[in-house]
């Protein structure tokens, strides 16, 4: 086993990463950018080195910094995360160069599914559905053009390098194309260094469903089931869920037994997953891409299956044998995801970066949050606003929802807007109840929610909240009276400086902590 | 303190006085005497009679948009209008009626600059595109009209509320 692992990444998978080597003994180090000095996965590190400047590009980028670091620790392997370098194959070869094992699949499998272009291919080759498409990217506007009024609208555009959402357009109409084109290129050369992209037929009403692998070097493949991640917002997942609320073990066994020769044909090692669209009417299934990491959504695989994956991963770079067979993988009860994102729902899933002022954290039965920051802490405009996943289990899906909405209402998250109004909205949806769900939920749910609103806002409230309203305004004046200054020549009694005087001791002693 | 409140569309009169942790309130004439606590920043517990309340007050918006108040486990959407503070706002936003800014949300870089000044834009039209936190957002223009001024250069950082675009 390994004594010291760098990991090369921040925020909350930093922090899950770090929790898997302490419970193997292994000394986790940490690397942050100056943005980052006081940030959880710092703090929660035995050692931690600085990379650079807060832009990725000039600190978690930099893999002759974090190369550096890894060999002045004494590491004797670097996790990557997810994000970030987890998906280049150049790092992980710098890795191998530097005389370090890099946890993750080896390079020449990141390489051929690292291009979305070769990865239909060879998952063609596999004998796996593919979305009908180009597997060249896009030479010009005028070849995206033609080629999207051969496949015919709605298009998708995707960054050949791409991943996240970035890089990536619905396009309705050959109107559309020409400014999407430019953005999706400006994007993926952003994200990715590289402005290639390609076009897909767009399936229309798709659930976005996706299998996890894992290989050992002893030429072991097996599959732990799907992941249903339907519920996306700029083609970002937002919710996730095992199983899928489609319930067939048929499915699951068929769209397993696909990911694991596509796993095989790639020669992988590792977590990987490999993403399939499922037609929600034919619950035909067509191969989207393969992730050659960690997964965000891992936990949801994680409480229904029992294992770890990130100390599976861990143990199979260290070149352990699986530590299960797939017969002994067995799907117990139901688990769902939210990832708390610092965004407004109210203004389009802005981001909303600042200073997280208070916070409480779920607990109790079946819940589970992977958090990456704490009361006092940053949220950087640099980086991913995500800020920790909030998983739950339930025997049933009914009852992980009930967890869910319970764990929602008792998240505080203060000083930044955040997701989480949206999600206790979703928990208590119909639709999402009923487990009617594919890519467009949002977009649908947006459209129910505006249309209630419209019909509440004359609806009376019932007496016995008169006390709460009036607490809320109440409690509305007190914030307000501390942010004020006295206006002047208002009169302005000692009284009111001394609780302004209580009301800033409470906030520094807050301040003190960090 | 008096005080002007809109909840979830509806006016209030409130007034607050306070000694120490010793509250009174009033609320479009209904009394209240309770004791409060700030537990964090931004997080209050207040006791009336037997009955204690957890209350949150979202301290993210801007100063005078609506925040979102959590009592328990119910949440309120609460304006506040300080009477007093009212006139000042109103004369310093006559003087820019018929001209719109396009401004800054949050800190981010600006990737590209579509229109000049000069140009003629519909509402609506994107007139840049900031990359904030990983995501391009396309800046559309707030009104129709011409652009009179430009703020921004393809590579600069802009800061939150900075002024990017001035249509009229």
């Amino acid at each position: 086993m390994f004594r010291k692992i760098l990991i090369a990444n921040r925020g909350e998978i930093a922090v899950r990463i770090a929790r898997a080597c302490r419970e193997l003994n292994v000394a986790p180090v940490a690397v942050y950018s100056e943005a980052d000095a006081a940030a959880l996965h710092v703090r929660l590190a035995d050692e931690a080195y600085l990379l650079g400047p807060a832009p990725s590009v000039e600190s978690y980028l930099r893999v002759d910094r974090i190369i550096e670091a890894a060999l002045a620790a004494g590491a004797d392997a670097v996790h990557p995360g997810y994000g970030f370098l987890a998906e280049n194959a150049a790092f992980a070869r710098a890795v191998a160069d530097a005389g370090l094992v890099f946890i993750g699949p080896p390079p020449a499998a990141m390489e051929l599914m690292g291009s979305k272009t070769n990865a239909r291919r060879a998952a063609a080759a596999a004998g796996a559905p593919v979305v009908p498409g180009t597997t060249e990217a896009l030479a010009s506007l005028a070849d995206a053009q033609a080629t999207a009024a051969q496949l015919g609208y709605p298009v998708m555009l995707k960054a050949a390098a791409g991943g996240g959402g970035k890089g990536m357009r619905l396009v309705a109409r050959a109107a559309d194309l020409p400014s999407a084109f430019d953005t999706a290129r400006s994007e993926a050369a952003a994200a990715f260094g590289d402005e290639a992209v390609y076009l897909e037929k767009a399936v229309e009403r798709p659930r976005h469903i996706e299998i996890q692998v894992f290989a050992d070097t002893h030429g072991n493949f097996v599959h732990l089931g799907e992941r249903e991640c339907s519920i996306q917002r700029r083609h970002q997942k937002v919710i996730e869920e095992c199983p899928s609320p489609i319930g067939d073990p048929t499915l699951r066994a068929r769209m397993g037994a696909a990911a694991v020769e596509i796993a095989r044909a790639a020669r992988y090692v590792g977590a990987g997953t490999v993403e399939f669209l499922v037609s929600d009417v034919t619950r035909e299934f067509y191969f989207l891409e393969m992730n050659t990491r960690l997964q965000v959504e891992h936990p949801v695989t994680e409480l229904v299956t029992g294992v770890d994956l990130v100390r599976e991963q861990i143990t199979v770079a260290a070149g352990a044998p699986l530590s299960f067979t797939q017969d002994e993988i067995d799907w117990r009860g139901h688990a769902i995801e939210c990832r708390v994102y610092a965004e407004d729902p109210e203004q389009n899933f802005m981001p909303s970066p600042g200073r997280i002022t208070s916070l409480r954290l779920p607990q109790g039965p079946g819940v589970r949050d992977d958090g990456g920051v704490y009361a006092g802490a940053e949220v950087s405009i640099y980086y991913d606003p995500m800020i920790s996943k909030l998983a739950v289990w339930g025997r049933t899906r009914a009852e992980a929802i009930d967890r869910l909405r319970r764990a929602l209402d008792e998240y505080a998250v203060g000083g930044i807007k955040t997701t989480l109004p949206f999600f206790r909205a979703v928990v208590r949806d119909a639709e999402f109840i009923a487990a009617r769900l594919d890519t467009g939920f949002i977009t649908r749910f947006n459209e129910r929610r505006a249309a209630a609103q419209g019909h509440a806002t004359h609806a009376a409230a019932p007496e016995s909240d008169q006390t709460a309203r009036d607490l809320a305004l109440i409690a509305a004046a007190l914030a307000h009276a501390e942010r004020t200054p006295a206006p002047d020549g208002v009169a302005t009694t000692t009284t009111t400086s001394n609780w302004r005087v209580r009301g800033r001791a409470a906030e520094q002693r807050v301040g003190d902590l960090f | 303190m008096k005080l002007m409140a809109e909840l979830d569309g509806a006016e209030h009169a409130l007034e607050l006085t306070r000694d120490g942790a010793r509250v009174a309130a009033a609320v479009d004439g209904r009394r209240y005497e309770l004791t409060a606590r700030v537990l964090e920043p931004g997080v209050y517990l207040l006791q009336l009679g037997g009955h204690v309340y957890e209350c949150r007050v979202d301290d993210a918006a801007a100063s005078d948009a609506a925040r979102t108040v959590t009592v328990g486990q119910q949440h309120f959407q609460v304006a506040l209008r300080d009477p007093k503070r009212l006139s000042h706002a109103h004369s310093a936003g006559g003087a820019g009626a018929g001209r719109a800014s396009l401004t800054a949300a949050m800190p981010g870089k600006v990737v590209r600059v579509l229109v000049e000044a000069g140009a003629h834009v519909e509402a609506g039209d994107a007139l840049l595109v900031v990359e904030a936190m990983k995501m391009q957002n396309e800046l559309k223009a707030p009104k129709t009209g011409t652009v009179i001024e430009v703020h921004a250069q393809p590579g600069t950082t802009v800061n939150a509320g900075d002024v990017l675009v001035v249509v009229e």
